[in-house]
């Protein structure tokens, strides 16, 4: 689970450009969204692509994101039980 | 008795000056326009996220309002912003249909495709700056200095403009061409 947390945060900087940010300056538990790393609509849209691509995750709905992207920690779990590839 | 008070900012590939004064850039294995950036000490972290078009042109209207303390803690109607270039956004068009010509890879990237459009850096500029008036984007075949100078004076004759932030924004395939100026009216200007 730490490795694919890691990998994540890894993605997740490159796909989102988020420079200056390492994946240890990243808190897993911290909300993705608002007062935590402050991502924006855009990168909710860009985060589905990720899922999409890298771990053949589809989400049928987008409002699914809103549960699944709460944390990098969340996101994880729920990539480690859906993923296809 | 002056009317106007102008302040302007090229960016080249290798070069950037403002009011004919050579900045000194910077670079520490970063692109042209990240050492920018990181030489004149700027903080906004959306400006990582911004295609090339857009970052040329918001660097040089850091510089512009940096130079003439603009403030960016009000709303500003009275302030227009006036875009050229030869190239619209190709070069982030370019980037985007790199994502979606592979059927067997096809992920088209929502970041890449919300700067499809010229005009989105003058939004950059604007959204920064928290200037409200009008802006336009004009994609025409050539620089024409006289063309944008006769619309900067037809819309610098209206009443309700105090400034215009003005000029040549364009980048493609790694060349940088930014002429920017930002004109203000002068309270001579305002007095006659």
């Amino acid at each position: 689970m730490d490795e694919l947390i890691l990998e994540l945060k890894k993605e997740i900087i490159e796909a989102l450009n988020l420079e200056g940010m390492t994946p240890e300056s990243i808190d897993e538990n911290a909300s993705l969204f608002g007062d935590g790393l402050g991502l924006d609509s855009i990168d909710a849209l860009e985060l589905i692509v990720l899922l999409e691509r890298n771990y053949g995750i589809k989400l049928e709905n987008a409002n699914e994101g809103k549960e699944i992207f709460k944390s990098i920690r969340i996101m994880a779990d729920y990539i480690k039980q859906h993923r296809t590839k | 008795m002056k009317f106007s008070r102008e302040t302007y900012c090229l960016i080249s590939n290798s070069k950037v000056e403002l009011n004919g004064k050579e900045i000194e850039i910077v670079s520490e294995n970063n692109s042209w326009l990240n050492s920018i950036y990181y030489s004149l000490g700027i903080d906004y972290p959306k400006f990582f996220k911004m295609d090339n078009l857009s970052k040329a042109g918001f660097l040089a209207s850091e510089l512009i309002f940096r130079e003439i303390n603009f403030d960016r803690t009000i709303f500003h109607k009275d302030i227009t912003i006036i875009g050229f270039n030869s190239s619209s956004s190709l070069d982030d068009d370019l980037i985007y249909q790199k994502t979606i010509s592979d059927s067997d890879n096809f992920f088209p990237s929502p970041a890449v495709f919300v700067y499809t459009l010229a005009n989105i850096v003058l939004g950059e500029i604007a959204i920064r700056n928290k200037i409200q008036g009008e802006t336009s984007f004009y994609v025409i075949e050539k620089y024409d200095e006289n063309l944008i100078q006769t619309y900067l004076n037809d819309v610098f004759t209206n009443n309700y403009v105090k400034g215009i932030l003005c000029g040549w924004i364009d980048f493609l395939n790694g060349n940088c061409n930014v002429k920017l100026k930002y004109i203000e009216k002068t309270d001579e200007w305002r007095a006659k």
